[in-house]
Parts: structure tokens; sequence; C-alpha cells
């Protein structure tokens, strides 16, 4: 029994540490992020994947404190649970940072360039939506023949990094690296129809350049659209909207020739 | 704990080094202002007495050597450019942003060889300008393949921005062998890049049989050009030879 009891006092001492430790990836996460002056470099790489480390780093500590009771079982110490067992853990989404309804509503703000933007939408760094868009346009133009991939994820950085120093320069406030991706990433869904369409038929004539043009001028406008709403620069959406199309002429440009 | 000092130190030198923010007042502008600045560059001032005002903004320079190498990368594809060493994207940004950097430089020394008053980012934003001309001519005539449409083209849209350039820059200059020496290395170097353009990155259609062609064709032979129907005629012809023979 006091075993027992010191047991519980040394977890809830690791346990205190996790957490806070816990926390602070969570604010790295989705809910809490800015979009505005935040300037830290180390945020923005996949949910999943920042909380990887913390999980690994959660079970080296949480195993020193168990040397003392070899018969306590490991199960409850998967998934990042921490205050008292399997059940008061919250769902996975939620920890990865994947808010289904969040990414539904993004995906409407761009397929209708009509509706006007929230700009408090993009204060969450999400970078799934963009991801799956990034891997569709991949796969609708490994339908049609071209294999891009590489192409398609060096202009997208390129893209975001150059996207990112001019909209920083052009702003009061700044932007960081995951907002511009996430907005970019976005903006891109329109691209992926025009990849599936050219699976269908070939966009090398008058109507394919047409529809080219078409859709670079909705994913540019789009994009220009959130930008402004997100940076307040009411007056020079169309000062931004001009790289963003330059940009999306590229990613044009590789589907289709 | 090492992680943390080498961390912070590097990004106290990076934000020194690296400090972006001395270019933001170069960017800030309004469509309005980037509208009128374009148009503007099409339009020689008359009055070369007075120096003239060179708006220092960086803004529209970039986007339209972005545009120039948009369009190159257009006509490069449309015409099946083969480049042996190095990609397409590397040939179309290194000529253009070598050409806006380059030869700005190299007027900004001449100027400061004879004595023109004119700083470098407003040589930089001349320059920018003045490849709108450039991107208008090529966007038209690489889609529309006439040769004498390119010339009037080079002549009249390529020779007013030149123009323009040139009567800013004699307008900040004193004394005549100055002026001649600087305005007359921007004007050849201005409208020898348009006609390098428009000769070394898109198909020639027709006019394989125009005379003109002949000294065109870039010294280093990037392009692997082959008219099928030239070609055919001459395998044709060469093998109703050899059959004759035989």
């Amino acid at each position: 029994m006091s075993n027992f009891e010191q047991f519980h006092f040394d977890f809830y001492q690791s346990n205190y540490t996790i957490d806070d430790q816990e926390d602070s990836y969570n604010s790295y996460g989705s809910n809490k992020n800015l979009c505005g002056t935040r300037k830290t470099q180390t945020i923005e790489e996949l949910p999943a994947s920042a909380f990887a480390p913390s999980e690994m780093l959660l079970s080296s500590q949480s195993y020193t404190g168990q040397i003392l009771q070899p018969t306590y079982s490991p199960d409850t110490l998967s998934h990042l649970s921490y205050t008292d067992g399997f059940d008061e853990e919250p769902p996975l989404l939620e920890e990865l940072g994947i808010n289904f309804e969040h990414i539904w509503q993004k995906t409407l703000t761009v397929l209708n360039p009509m509706k006007p933007a929230d700009g408090s939408i993009m204060n969450e760094t999400d970078l799934t939506g963009p991801m799956v868009f990034c891997l569709a346009l991949g796969a609708t133009s490994l339908l049609a023949g071209k294999v891009h991939f590489g192409y398609l994820y060096g202009m997208s950085a390129i893209g975001c990094l150059a996207m990112h120093a001019l909209l920083n320069l052009m702003s009061i406030p700044g932007v960081s690296h995951g907002c511009v991706a996430s907005v970019l990433g976005y903006c891109l869904l329109p691209m992926v129809i025009l990849s599936s369409s050219a699976v269908i038929f070939s966009l090398q004539g008058i109507l394919g350049t047409l529809l080219a043009l078409f859709i670079i001028g909705w994913c540019s406008f789009s994009a220009s659209k959130i930008f402004t709403s997100a940076l307040a620069m009411e007056g020079q959406q169309l000062l931004i909207a001009y790289p963003c199309a330059l940009l999306y002429g590229l990613f044009a440009l590789l589907t289709v020739f | 704990q090492m992680w943390q000092v080498g961390k912070r130190q590097a990004s106290r030198a990076f934000s020194l080094y690296a400090n972006i923010d001395i270019l933001r007042p170069y960017f800030d502008v309004e469509p309005v202002q980037v509208r009128a600045r374009l148009l503007e560059s099409m339009i020689p001032v008359k009055m070369i007495n007075f120096p003239q005002k060179i708006a220092g903004e960086l803004y529209g320079p970039l986007m339209l050597v972005f545009t120039l190498v948009a369009i190159l990368l257009h006509g490069m594809k449309t015409s099946d450019t083969i480049i042996r060493e190095g990609t397409l994207m590397g040939t179309a940004i290194g000529t253009c942003f070598g050409y806006w950097l380059g030869v700005s430089s190299f007027i900004y020394f001449l100027a400061y060889l004879c004595n023109a008053q004119i700083t470098m980012v407003q040589m930089l934003s001349l320059l920018g300008y003045g490849l709108f001309g450039h991107c208008i001519t090529l966007f038209v005539t690489y889609n529309i393949h006439f040769h004498s449409l390119f010339y009037v083209f080079w002549l009249g849209v390529g020779g007013l921005s030149t123009l323009r350039m040139v009567a800013v820059l004699v307008s900040r200059t004193v004394g005549h062998t100055q002026r001649l020496i600087l305005c007359g290395t921007l004007a050849a170097l201005h409208m020898l890049f348009l006609l390098y353009l428009h000769f070394a990155y898109h198909k020639v259609v027709e006019g394989i049989l125009d005379t003109l062609e002949g000294p065109n064709m870039p010294p280093f032979q990037r392009v692997a050009r082959d008219i099928p129907v030239v070609s055919n005629a001459v395998l044709n012809t060469t093998a109703k030879a050899v059959a004759l023979t035989l």
C-alpha cells in the first residue's frame, strides 16, 4: 500500500511536468496559434509530427518513474494520456488539431469566391487541408500521366517562402509561415479541378488555355481575399492577387504541359 | 542547453543580417500608383532640363521581372525548347533577374563615372519599369508568330520605353559626352535584350527562309530546334537521290 502511494506520488510529480509540456505543445498546435505577430520559427510542422517527439519524451519520463513499480502496466500511458486514465483522453483528432468543421468552412470559402471571408478563420494554422489538396493535385496529375510530385513540393515550398517575404514587407502586422502555407494550400483546390479535367481532355488548346486562365483567376482571387481580410490590407487586394496569380500560373503550367 | 544558446545566437545573427525590414518602405504602394507608373513608363518625357522624379519603389519592378519569367516559361513550353544543361525555370529566372540586377548595377556604375544624379534603387526601379515594354512585346509575339509584327513591336514599344529611360537619365546628367555614353549604353542593352529574348526562346515557325534569321541564332546553341517539314523534305530528297543512284 505504501508502495502504491509512493508510486502515485511519483507518478503525480512526473505528470505535472508532462502536463506542462503537453500544454506547451497544445499551444503550438492549432487552436491558440495566432496568425499575427508570431515570429518564432519552431511552429509550423504538421501537428502530428510535433506530437510524436513529445510522446517519446513522455514515455521516457514516465518509465523512469516506473522503475520502482514493475507491476504497473504501461497501457494507460499510451497515446499521451495524462491525468487519470484511458477514458479521460481527448479524442485523437482533437489532439492532432484537425478540426473538420473549420476545414470545411475554409474549403467553402475558397470554393465560393463571392462569399466575404471571415478574418478570424485564419487564426489557426492548419496544414492538414493544404497537404490533402497538394496530394490530390499530384494524384490527379498522375492520372493524367505526369509524375510531378517533386516539382509540386518544390514549387509550393519556394512559393510559400516568397509570398511570406512579400506579405511581411507589405503588411503592417507580420504573418507566419504557417498562415501563408495554409492559405496558399487551401486555394490550390481549384487547381485540382483543372488537373482532373486534364485527365479527360488535353488542355493544350484554346479551351484549355481559357479554362486555365479562369482557374488561375479563381485561385488568386480567393487567396488575395483571405489574405486581405486576415491582414487588414483592404486597398491592396489587387497587389496581392498578382503575385498569387503568378504562382498559380506556374502550377497551371505544370498541369497543362 | 547548448542548443538554446546556439539558437539564440543564430537568431540574433539572422535578424541582424537578414533583416528584410530595410526593404519595407520600398513596397508601400497602392494599386493606382502602380498602374500609373506602368503607363508612365511608356511615355517619354519632354522636359529634359529639369531632373525628373523617379519613384524609388521595388514592388512594380519585381512583379514585372517575375511576369517576364512567366512569359518566357510559357514561350519555352509552347515551343518545346530543350535546355541541355540546367532547367527551364532556372534559365528563365537567371536570365531575367540577371538582366535586371546586372544591367542596373552596370548602368549605376557608369552613372557614377559620368556624374549622374541617380541612386541604385532608382536605377533598379527605372529599369524594372522599362521591362514593361518587353513584357508586352514578348507576350504578343510569342503567341502570334509574325516576324514583321515583332520588328514593329520591337521598334515601337521597345523604343518608347527606352526613350523614356533615356530621357530620364539625360535630365539627370550634365555634359554631352556623359549623356551620350550613359544613354547609348542603356539603349543598346535594352533593345538588344528584347531581340535576344525573342529569338533565343521560342520556335520560329515561319520565316526559316527569312534572310534575317541567319545571324540571330545565339552563339551558345541551347535549343535543338527542328522544323519537321524541312527535315522531312530533305530526307525525302536525299532518299530519292540515293535510290536513283543505286
